[in-house]
């Protein structure tokens, strides 16, 4: 199993997609931060990440996504998962993340949610 | 314990030291034959209990003793730490509604082991803090 974090991001419609791969600890955490915050500063606000390829986190690194969270909720926008392993979704299930973020299974179904809203 | 192995660390306080007992964990349930999907749950419950060991390790002895004895059935993961102990009843339970709010996002970890496991012990004095997590695999 591959554990080195790598993330990739892309812009469509207005939508930030980041896709991450490896663990995600505190340092993964960050980046994911990073990355969103880069694009919330010129007006992004609805995010989607992809965890497909993150099948072993801890909930340091997860807890980084809660200043995502914290920082969309202000401005109304929306962060919504994909791709989750069964074990990381019960994770993110278990500190509520779900009672403010999304998931779908797949990045198309995300966008297509976000666009029906 | 059955056709159960058993395998023993001791593992330092330095970055991501927990991927180490994760490809133990990953070894023994090969060696098993556990199914892949039925690890998931247990790698990341492994993990939390390895940094938080870490982080209570204290400075002056920084290291965890991390046993797992595995069979075809359970997972029994014990974590140690020899840090100064804390007392776990008064670790605060951590809610999102608050967290989001708070300039303090973490603290997630006992929240974690407890609900993902089958059932969770924590024993914790001043010389230490023992962490006792079992895991059904079947």
């Amino acid at each position: 199993m591959e554990h080195q974090f790598s993330l990739s991001s892309e812009i469509r419609d207005n939508r930030l997609i980041i896709a991450t791969s490896g663990y995600i600890n505190n340092v993964g955490g960050e980046s994911i931060a990073k990355e969103f915050n880069s694009h919330f500063e010129k007006g992004v606000t609805q995010v989607i990440l992809n965890l497909a390829q993150s099948r072993v986190v801890n909930s340091i690194g997860m807890s980084f996504l809660l200043e995502i969270l914290d920082q969309l909720q202000e401005v109304g926008g929306k962060l919504v998962f994909t791709n989750l392993d069964p074990a990381v979704e019960k994770m993110l299930s278990i500190m509520g993340l779900f009672k403010f973020a999304g998931k779908q299974p797949s990045v198309e179904d995300a966008i297509k949610t976000l666009s029906s809203q | 314990m059955g056709n159960g192995v058993t395998l023993k660390m001791e593992l330092p306080k330095v970055p991501d030291i927990e991927l180490v007992a994760l490809e133990g964990l990953d070894r023994l349930g090969k060696h098993l034959g556990i199914p892949e999907e039925k690890l998931g749950e247990a790698r990341l419950l492994v993990t939390e209990a390895v940094i938080n060991g870490l982080e209570h390790s204290g400075e002056a002895n920084s290291v965890v003793t991390v046993e797992y004895t595995m069979t075809n059935k359970d997972l029994v993961i014990y974590v140690r730490d020899y840090g100064k102990g804390f007392e776990p009843m008064s670790v605060e339970e951590p809610e999102i509604e608050s967290k989001l709010k708070s300039a303090n996002k973490r603290g997630w970890g006992l929240k974690v082991m407890r609900s993902m496991s089958d059932d969770f012990r924590i024993e914790s004095s001043p010389t230490g803090t023992r962490i006792v997590i079992t895991k059904r695999l079947a």
